[in-house]
């Protein structure tokens, strides 16, 4: 290295100050040119001898200074800044065509950057903490649920039996805590972490101010209310004040003494979230999500993420191969709990690249189809510069016949291709950082701050810039070694030449056939993600989403018991009820379509025939009380809706949704029937009532099981309030304050909005995101096909001008002409619409299988695509054939 | 690349390095000082001399700065840096073991 160090400087000097090396050069052999004629001088000789002496004694001036240049070696380097400015010279002979290819590559490598970012941010970037390869995630396995999380009592025999690991911790995302700097103000609501106290040191990652949690803040349960800030978090509720240390702040209502703030560079292990602070996991009750577990007892409320450091000399394999024996342990000591569950070990990413990440499902899409956009971009841009190096034929034939080396040549047009692409990857860095931008303008409609990840950063810079490097060599090598390897003779003759042979036909041919196909590809993909997402809305969602107003409330912010949340909700739609405007009034946890995940429940069914090897069925569930039916428009099509009656104290009632009722008793009535809660061994729930199948999570997804419980009789502290109207719903934010007011002055109502506005971000919006960035993928390979096409016949035409004119003179008419020139165009296209339409039936599979969940062909998408396609290429193929047939027979006789 | 000289291949680099390791110096001075030290029986040619410079330089061996001369002139002078004095010692080490052997070798009494 140190040779560097002392040479670097020196080569930088010969590349960038070639004429002062040059000038010292010369100066320095004068002066001891002139030294050796002083001394000759000295010695008698006369001033001509001494000079002639000199000059033999250097033997040959200019001989040694060349050899002193060869020395710098940078002779390369030089050469190719000449080919560079060579290239841009005669690159500016053809502006137009340039512009284009730039403009090509430009829009491949931007189309492939916007997703490329996006796959980056959800797979690929690293955690940010130290030596972030031995972060491994550990996660509890059973036949239902293949990533599981782990209790808190596995958790602690994990950290304490696990011998793979440097260290292991938990953590516990709390996605809605009161958080108030002052005992005296209104709680807001914040997002923050429960951890294990040993989390910011197995992650190795310092505080910046303040320390860490110690390991014996997070033994007894609730008894160090410490708090770890997170950077942002501290800049904006603190503005970064070091004083914060110390500080007393309050989490739904308790003191917490601020012990630390996390460093800038740890934004937290989420994707979409980051965390605002940090508190001790034994501080868990005061979070707890579900009243009815017991955190730190029950071995199967799982509900930790479980990360560990892999010791330097462990493998991956050894540390599975002990999570297996410590599982195994777990099933002989625990079988109530633990019975056929298994414990897997997995790097970032095997997690985010597992089969069900719709994350990682939508980015392997994105980037398919990007790269066949910049697949048609670079075919595209070879095609054009084949032309280019075509009808420079002469050129290069004068220069082959000068005695320019034929790898020299190769070079100096790659060097040509090169200089494309980069500018292209330039312009791509400008339309992918647009692409991105529009990404992040997508804003999700919730109190907690959600990040959105995808950026241009170093990693999607370097990624754009090798591809469009790739690019250069994809587009600039095949005509670079065609057109040097010519027959000299005939390439001085002519300013065209076409070899004997059709083997350099046929690589046109195949570009625009495979431009064509990748195109159609891409269009018909671009339809039908728009038709699926479209018939999907369609469908209809099966509830009323209009004038709807919606509040969200959590009285665990302000530190009400069970007895008395449940007493807030009752007031709270006594009180609506007898307000002007108000239509009705539901509660429910979860208002469907909207960003939360439901709460699964795993049941099962009475006389039912159980799967051999399944314990119980899992469905997605919702909590409501008797309003939510009516205020929803969800039908009730047998039996009852809930009722007051359904009381904590009364037997257990479910309503199950048609598609559910079907699934378990399909020839009989569903309603009396039995199912048991949480496995074999819960509690028995009679279904009272078959509610109309709705969309739950997706406007796009397929039927499912769906169960409503009572709220009476389910818990949940966090509801959201639907209330309807017959006007505008937003008229009813007043008196809905007013009655809480009237009810807690101190309640915070979180998330204050339309239903509409919830359904139109989750459920619009966001597909609305995907079908542009695709459908913008349709028209752009379009566009690429036709300006390919239009290249190869417009080609076509000028190098056979000389043959059309003698066919027009010995009596050929117009339509002869088209037809020549035309057909074999048309034949490509239909050649590449065939294999087009097979792509087409691939990504639609694909597409059916990943995101609708639909079968069969979607016969109407091809009826409009393919005509479209065959219009445009004929277009495009049609305008050159035109200029041929005006080809004045006389003028291209004459022709060269 | 140049004309054979006297000197044994490969120590034109051993001396230039052993001379400005001694003191930085010009061009000149530095074919002036290759003369006098070794009397006549070292012939180096000048023109050898500026290529082989340049090749320690562009080795990072010897780096060049232009100062003044006691003349008042500017010239380009020559010193070894850090890595020149390890690989002056490499060759040393290199020649004298050389030289042993050749010497050794060359003793051998004719039996």
């Amino acid at each position: 290295m140190e040779h560097w160090w002392y040479t670097l400087p020196l080569r930088l000097k010969s590349i960038l100050l070639r004429r002062r090396m040059e000038r010292e050069l010369e100066e320095e052999l004068q002066f001891h040119l002139e030294h050796k004629i002083e001394e000759g001088i000295a010695e008698g000789l006369s001033p001509a001898e001494a000079r002639y002496r000199a000059l033999r004694a250097m033997d040959g001036l200019e001989q040694r200074k060349e050899e002193m240049r060869d020395l710098r070696q940078v002779q390369w380097l030089t050469d190719f800044l000449d080919d560079v400015r060579y290239a841009m010279r005669s690159l500016r002979r053809t502006p137009g065509l340039t512009a284009f290819v730039v403009m090509t590559i430009a829009l491949g490598i931007g189309m492939t950057a916007t997703p490329f970012s996006m796959l980056d941010a959800l797979v690929f970037r690293p955690y940010p903490v130290a030596s972030p390869g031995e972060i491994m995630t550990l996660m509890s396995s059973s036949r239902d649920n293949r990533y599981d999380a782990f209790s808190y009592r596995e958790y602690m025999d994990l950290k304490a039996h696990a011998e793979s690991y440097s260290g292991v911790a938990a953590s516990l995302p709390l996605s809605a805590v009161g958080f108030s700097a002052k005992a005296d103000t209104t709680p807001v609501v914040r997002g923050g972490m429960l951890v294990s106290g040993n989390y910011f040191r197995v992650l190795g990652v310092e505080p910046q101010l303040g320390r860490g949690f110690r390991d014996d803040e997070d033994t007894v349960p609730g008894r160090d209310a410490v708090v770890v800030l997170a950077p942002g978090f501290w800049k904006r509720e603190f503005a970064s004040d070091p004083s914060v240390v110390g500080r007393v702040v309050r989490l739904n209502g308790a003191e917490f003494t601020v012990i630390g703030v996390a460093p800038e560079s740890f934004p937290g292990m989420l994707i979409f979230s980051r965390p605002e602070f940090y508190v001790p996991l034994a501080m868990a009750k005061l979070f707890s999500t579900d009243p009815r577990k017991s955190f730190f007892v029950d071995r199967d409320d799982r509900e930790l993420l479980v990360r560990a450091r892999l010791k330097r000399e462990v493998t991956q394999a050894q540390a599975q191969h002990e999570m297996d024996l410590l599982a195994r342990g777990f099933e002989r000591e625990y079988p109530k709990f633990n019975r056929d569950r298994g414990a897997v070990v997995r790097t970032q990413f095997e997690l985010r690249t597992r089969e069900d990440d719709v994350n990682w499902k939508f980015s392997v899409i994105f980037t398919m189809l990007a790269l066949g956009v910049l697949l048609v971009a670079c075919t595209n841009a070879a095609g054009l510069m084949l032309s280019r190096a075509r009808t420079r034929t002469r050129e290069i034939a004068v220069r082959l016949a000068m005695g320019a080396g034929r790898f020299r040549l190769i070079r100096l047009l790659l060097t040509e291709s090169l200089v494309i692409a980069i500018l292209g990857g330039l312009g791509g860095i400008g339309v992918g950082y647009a692409g991105i931008e529009l990404l992040q303008r997508f804003e999700i409609p919730a109190d907690l701050p959600v990040t959105v990840p995808f950026r241009m950063d170093l990693r999607v810079l370097t990624a754009s810039l090798a591809l469009s490097v790739l690019c250069a060599l994809f587009c600039g090598l095949a005509p670079a070694l065609q057109s040097t390897r010519m027959d000299l003779a005939a390439g001085l003759k002519t300013a065209d030449v076409d070899m004997p042979g059709r083997r350099r036909l046929w690589g046109r041919n195949a570009l625009v056939v495979s431009q064509v196909a990748m195109s159609l590809m891409l269009l018909a993909a671009s339809f039908l993600m728009v038709r699926g997402f479209r018939s999907s809305l369609g469908e209809g969602i099966g509830f009323a989403k209009d004038h709807l107003l919606m509040v969200k409330f959590d009285p665990r912010l302000i530190q009400y018991s069970e007895a008395q949340t449940q007493q807030f909700y009752r007031l709270l739609t006594e009180r609506l009820r007898g307000t002007a405007a108000v239509r009705s009034t539901g509660l429910t946890q979860n208002p469907p379509l909207g960003l939360d995940s439901f709460e699964q429940l795993a049941f099962v069914p009475d006389g039912f025939e159980m799967p051999r090897d399944r314990e119980s069925f899992q469905t997605k569930m919702d909590t409501v009380n008797a309003g939510y039916f009516p205020t929803m428009g969800i039908g009730i099509t047998r039996g009852r809706g809930f009722a007051e009656s359904d009381s904590a104290e009364a037997p257990r009632v479910a309503i199950v949704n048609e598609h559910f009722a079907r699934h378990y008793w399909p020839n009989e009535d569903a309603v009396g029937k039995h199912f048991r809660m949480d496995g074999r061994t819960g509690p028995a729930v009679r279904i009272v009532g078959i509610a109309q199948t709705v969309k739950y999570g997706e406007t796009f997804e397929k039927a499912m099981d769906f169960v409503y419980l009572p709220m009476a009789q389910h818990a949940a502290p966090r509801m959201v309030l639907m209330v309807k109207t017959s006007g505008d719903p937003m008229q009813l934010v007043q008196p809905v304050k007013d009655v809480v007011r009237g009810l807690d002055p101190n309640m915070p109502m979180i998330e204050t909005r339309t239903y509409e506005d919830l359904y139109r971000y989750a459920s619009v919006d966001g597909p609305q995101v995907a079908i542009n960035l695709v459908g913008t993928f349709g028209a752009v390979g379009l566009l690429l096909a036709m300006a390919g096409l239009y290249g190869l016949v417009a080609y076509n035409v000028a190098r056979r001008t000389r043959e059309i004119g003698i066919r027009m003179a010995i009596g050929a008419n117009q339509m002869d002409v088209l037809r020549l020139m035309m057909g074999k165009g048309l034949v490509l296209v239909g050649i590449g619409t065939v294999i087009g339409l097979g792509l087409g039936f691939a990504v639609e599979r694909l597409l059916n299988s990943m995101l609708f969940n639909a079968g069969g062909v979607d016969v109407l998408a091809y009826l409009v695509v393919v005509p479209v396609m065959l219009l445009v290429t004929t277009f495009a193929a049609y305008v050159p054939a035109r200029s041929a047939t005006r080809i004045a027979p006389t003028r291209a006789l004459r022709y060269e | 690349m140049s004309k054979p000289n006297d000197l044994v291949q490969g120590t034109l680099d051993l001396l230039l390095l052993k001379i400005l390791a001694l003191e930085p110096l010009h061009g000149w001075a530095i074919s002036l000082r290759l003369r006098s030290i070794s009397g006549d029986v070292l012939q180096v040619s000048e023109g050898s001399l500026y290529p082989a410079l340049h090749k320690l330089e562009q080795e990072g061996w010897i780096q060049a700065e232009w100062k003044q001369t006691e003349n008042n002139r500017r010239a380009k002078f020559y010193s070894v840096t850090r890595l020149g004095r390890k690989q002056l010692e490499t060759e040393t080490a290199n020649w004298q073991r050389l030289s042993t052997a050749i010497t050794n070798v060359v003793q051998i009494s004719e039996a």
